[in-house]
């Protein structure tokens, strides 16, 4: 049993850890770019976040397959499901409610 | 006014050379000019008295347009402010009627041959999900998976022959998750209910339309899929680039025990040794009326993850994700989940998982049931093949391993392709080969085939 206590604290330090790590190296690679090759970032598009967030989990969906208010219910969820942050997941709304499907 | 003005100045003018000029003493003036220069002068003035009438007209006139412009100008910003003040009624509303109900999901038909059986439809299922949005920030979700079970039967006939065979079938329905979701903001979901848990990210992705392969990895089976707890959960962007760190805390009931002793296995109906630890049965009520939890105290867990595109279609997302507590009365279970996936170019994608559990029992001491999985897949089309059909074809490779930490161990090779019909149409077939070592208590064959037919809706 003690040695079974002994793991679970390795493992929560280990995950502690990594946690910290990975939001670390996730803020570096942000802002490590060195100034005379950092350009400013242009916001992406909608139709660009979707390429970047949607397509990685499953095949592509054609924004004429649900109309655009099926396309908020939807979004939502995908905001939940996949952790997308909030401007993002509104930039694909939009995206996908400027060519959804007719009622 | 300008009018007015000039013509008084040109009297004024004519008055002044009049009487500046001198009289030319020979030239008297007549009684005719007189009388002309003295209608002129009086024309003058009536007409200098009617502009100033025109201008005294003119002046009120623009007064009451002024006033009925102002008028107009508080009409309009009452009707903004009312509009805005509806718009804020209707968004804080909890009865404002912007709900709607939609249903997602996938179903799918499965055929195989495991070596040394016959071949057959294995499965047939359909799993809709209903998502009835209450409003901006609050979602339902429910997932159900309704599969046909065939009905084993077993005994003997009249002439006195055992025989086991299939007799009919049955329909399940099973609850996959059913939670409620509240944005709390922009960077914090709240989720509540029966959840599908972030323990690395294959239990959320796997439903059948997007599952490349039709089945799972193995050591999968060593995680809970879903649990009954409630859940804070996120993305924070990093950047400008699509980057983003996300996160996910929960707390459950955790697994539990199905013998209700905290022996790492037990026996089943069919007189099988099967492992103790129940992953899905902490819930609810039981017959007696007792609290079906067993344990002490919850479960928790969460998932950290980092998602870094440097464009369209390349990316790396890493994720670590972990879940400790009591099992049965105040034995642990808990596990470590590492995640990875990779995308370069919209045709090639790799990910794959590292899952490792502890479980202390009373009769095996702490055991570590674990395995992982590594899957490669690439779209012909990457090749540019002038061939439609050979453009809408995907391979698909798999290695996966699995120890369940009493005696058995397997490895497992895969390899299989994906045939796009429409792009939610899938037609998947692959091969796999298992090579079991130990006791192959999970009874897996050496080899088998499956072909299904997938449907994302």
């Amino acid at each position: 049993m003690k040695t079974a206590t002994k793991r679970q604290t390795v493992l929560w330090s280990v995950l502690a850890l990594t946690g910290v790590f990975a939001v670390s190296l996730g803020v570096t690679l942000a802002q490590a770019q060195p100034p005379e090759t950092k350009a400013p970032q242009k916001k992406l598009t909608g139709a660009e976040l979707y390429a970047i967030n949607c397509n990685r989990c499953h095949p592509e969906r054609y924004p004429t397959e649900f109309t655009a208010s099926q396309w908020k219910t939807i979004m939502l969820e995908m905001r939940v499901r996949a952790n997308l942050p909030a401007k993002q997941a509104n930039e694909i709304l939009k995206y996908l409610q400027e060519d959804a499907g007719g009622n | 006014m300008k009018k007015s003005t000039r013509i008084l100045s040109a009297a004024a003018a004519c008055t002044i050379l009049g009487i500046a000029l001198p009289q030319p003493a020979s030239a008297a003036v007549s009684d005719d000019d007189f009388n002309a220069l003295k209608n002129t002068v009086e024309q003058m003035s009536q007409q200098m008295q009617e502009f100033q009438k025109t201008h005294q007209q003119d002046q009120q006139q623009i007064q009451q347009l002024q006033q009925q412009l102002g008028e107009t100008q508080n009409l309009a910003t009452n009707a903004v402010e009312k509009a805005d003040a509806v718009a804020l009624a209707q968004a804080n509303s909890p009865r404002s009627a912007l709900h709607n109900f939609t249903m997602v999901g996938d179903a799918e038909v499965q055929y195989g041959q495991a070596k040394g059986q016959f071949g057959t439809f294995s499965l047939a299922d359909f799993a809709p999900i209903f998502l009835f949005r209450a409003n901006d920030n609050i979602l339902f979700e429910a997932g159900f998976d309704v599969t046909l079970q065939n009905g084993s039967a077993s005994g003997t006939t009249s002439t006195g022959v055992p025989y086991t065979h299939d007799s009919g079938y049955s329909t399940t329905v099973n609850l996959s998750f059913a939670q409620m979701d509240y944005l709390i903001n922009d960077y914090m979901t709240s989720v509540s209910g029966l959840m599908l848990l972030p323990l690395g990210t294959y239990s959320e992705r796997s439903a059948g339309w997007l599952n490349k392969i039709p089945d799972d990895p193995l050591a999968i089976d060593f995680l809970p899929g879903a649990g009954v707890g409630t859940q804070l959960r996120g993305g924070v962007p990093v950047g400008e680039s699509g980057q983003s760190v996300s996160y996910a805390a929960y707390v459950v009931n955790g697994p539990s025990s199905t013998d209700g002793t905290a022996n790492a296995t037990t026996v089943d109906g069919n007189g099988n040794t099967v492992p103790n630890l129940d992953l899905g049965g902490n819930v609810g009520v039981q017959n007696s009326g007792n609290n079906a939890n067993l344990n002490s105290e919850p479960s928790v867990g969460g998932r950290i993850g980092w998602f870094f595109p440097l464009k369209p279609h390349y990316d790396v997302e890493l994720g670590v994700s972990g879940q400790s507590g009591h099992w049965s009365g105040n034995y642990l279970w808990s596990a470590l989940v590492v995640d990875a996936a990779v995308h370069i170019t919209p045709y090639f994608e790799a990910k794959g998982e590292y899952i490792n559990t502890w479980q202390e029992t009373t009769d095996m001491g702490s055991i570590q049931p674990g395995g992982w999985f590594v899957q490669t897949s690439y779209k012909l089309a990457g090749f540019d093949f002038d061939a439609p059909i050979v453009n809408d074809l995907e391979l698909v490779e798999r290695y996966d391993y699995a120890n369940n930490a009493m005696g058995s161990t397997t490895d497992r090779f895969t390899t299989g392709a994906i045939y796009y019909i429409t792009n939610t149409l899938l037609l998947e077939g692959d091969y796999e080969w298992f090579m079991n070592h130990g006791l192959n208590a999970n009874g897996y064959p050496v080899s088998q085939f499956i072909v299904q037919l997938s449907y994302g809706f």
